[in-house]
């Protein structure tokens, strides 16, 4: 490529097609590092707020094992739904099941409590080798 | 340009990526915190939840004022191979975006999306040929046009360009012109959203199948709403962009054999030839991820390790972002002017309004998937 060509390019690869490949790279090594961090070396699991909502009910307490499945607490959250054209708004009860084995190390919130999504409800010690 | 080594080119791309770096971590850290807690009207957050002003548009605007302002309309030489990286962050974060579908549901999508995205496509395509064959364009204008309006701007024109003969200053005058009209779109498309009330599934689909630029699609669906996760507008409107993306050898090949019977040449290119060719490989990487995502193997729907991949996705998306702003050059778009302008306008927004007037007729606020 020309001096001049490499000025109005827009990747810095040789072609579109290597710039496509070097994507397919990019994304594949991000994903091996971010899932063998997360196998490998994560020490403990902090399990976050999937949504917006009041703790009504928390279902382990620090030192339990858990297996994967198992329900961690209950939730009360409000749901949106369009019906017929109208947005809708309803008190729903949730239950949170781990989505990963391990021992509870501690709890971060007590029953009652409002959390916002993404807030830290309980730390799970991580077991080696698998997905949290 | 000397020709550098693997370790010299690498070098060179530094100082343009860490100005993109830095410039998104203040605004996503630091700027984008601070304006959410400004009152305006009396009302917190004001700034970030009423008028959108997210760390995605706020990184597009100083990504262009890097360019026209401080830069004066050229990126300097030594930021120009980090700038370049631009698509590279894009391609990643797309390939990426696969992890939040399922092979489920791109199979409840596909009827819908593909009709749709077929008749847009087509539909732009010819509406484009007509109205520059009304102002007298060159076909080869008219054929970068034609894809860039009817695809996806700037690699649907730079694909077709070859097949057409079409001239460097053309493929830069279409790209500018369809990126010209894509800002605007990005700018007033999600107020409109919010006004009419628009799920997410909607703004994705109408974004999606009526804004011309990939960046520009996911730049406007992470404005109405910044969340990355399945069922967001961002999620949505990047399905259809991608079944979008996917037309782009079929549309070369379509605009390519009609370039050529026009000028009453023989050009020997088989299906399969532009297909090797031309088919933008990263949407195959995509679909790999869409893969690895049905079979639980990039984590549980709402695990942890998902929600990192997640907020990877998020900064390799926002360093394209500053990336994107600073490929927006006034002084071009500017330069665009005469008939390019005008189809590049109207055909935008044609099918701006168009899709909007089909999707609140005929698609539903929630989505089957």
């Amino acid at each position: 490529m020309s001096a001049e060509d490499k000025k109005k390019a827009l990747t810095v690869f040789k072609t579109d097609r290597h710039e496509d490949v070097a994507a397919c790279f990019f994304a594949g090594l991000a994903v091996v590092i971010v899932l063998s961090y997360m196998a490998f070396f994560l020490p403990s699991v902090t399990i976050k707020a999937p949504v917006d909502g009041k703790l009504t009910e928390i279902k382990v307490k620090v030192g339990d094992t858990i297996a994967e499945g198992q329900p961690l607490y209950v939730y009360e959250t409000k749901k949106k739904k369009f019906v017929q054209g109208q947005m809708q708004e309803t008190a729903v009860t949730e239950t949170f099941k781990s989505k990963t084995p391990g021992k509870v190390l501690s709890l971060k919130l007590a029953a009652g409590e409002a959390f916002k999504k993404g807030n830290g409800l309980l730390v799970v010690e991580h077991v080696k080798g698998t997905l949290p | 340009m000397e020709e550098r080594g693997f370790l010299g080119k690498l070098a060179a791309i530094v100082p343009g990526l860490a100005m993109m770096v830095l410039t998104l971590y203040l605004l996503k850290q630091v700027v984008e915190p601070w304006l959410a807690g400004v009152a305006v009207f009396g009302q917190k957050g004001y700034i970030t939840k009423s008028i959108g002003l997210n760390y995605v548009l706020m990184s597009i605007l100083v990504g262009m004022a890097y360019r026209n302002l401080l830069f004066r309309g050229r990126i300097p030489d030594w930021a120009a191979e980090g700038f370049r990286t631009t698509r590279l962050f894009i391609k990643t974060g797309v390939i990426m975006l696969g992890s939040l579908y399922t092979i489920q549901s791109l199979a409840k999508v596909g009827g819908l999306a593909i009709a749709l995205i077929v008749a847009f496509v087509f539909g732009t395509i010819f509406f484009v040929m007509w109205m520059g064959k009304k102002l007298g364009m060159d076909r080869s204008m008219v054929g970068v046009m034609g894809a860039a309006c009817g695809v996806c701007g700037v690699s649907a024109a730079i694909a077709t360009s070859p097949g057409v003969k079409a001239k460097p200053a053309e493929v830069a005058l279409a790209i500018a012109t369809i990126l010209g009209f894509g800002i605007m779109s990005m700018f007033i498309t999600p107020p409109i959203g919010r006004a009419l009330g628009l799920s997410d599934y909607q703004f994705g689909a109408w974004v999606g199948t009526g804004i011309l630029n990939s960046g520009q699609v996911l730049a406007t669906c992470l404005s109405f709403n910044p969340a990355i996760a399945p069922g967001t507008a961002v999620a949505y409107g990047e399905i259809w962009n991608v079944v979008r993306v996917i037309s782009i050898p079929f549309v070369v090949f379509f605009i390519t054999l009609w370039y050529w019977r026009g000028e009453a040449k023989e050009e020997h290119m088989s299906l399969w030839g532009i297909l090797k060719s031309k088919f933008p490989i990263f949407v195959l990487g995509f679909f790999g991820m869409t893969a690895l995502s049905s079979f639980d193997m990039l984590g549980k729907e709402g695990s942890e390790t998902l929600h990192m991949l997640r907020d990877w996705m998020a900064w390799i998306f926002g360093i394209g972002m500053v990336g994107l702003g600073a490929y927006i050059d006034f002084g071009e778009i500017k330069k665009a002017g005469g008939a390019p302008l005008k189809i590049g306008v109207a055909a935008g927004t044609l099918k701006l309004v168009l899709s909007l007037v089909i999707i609140l007729l005929f698609i539903g606020k929630e989505a089957s998937f």
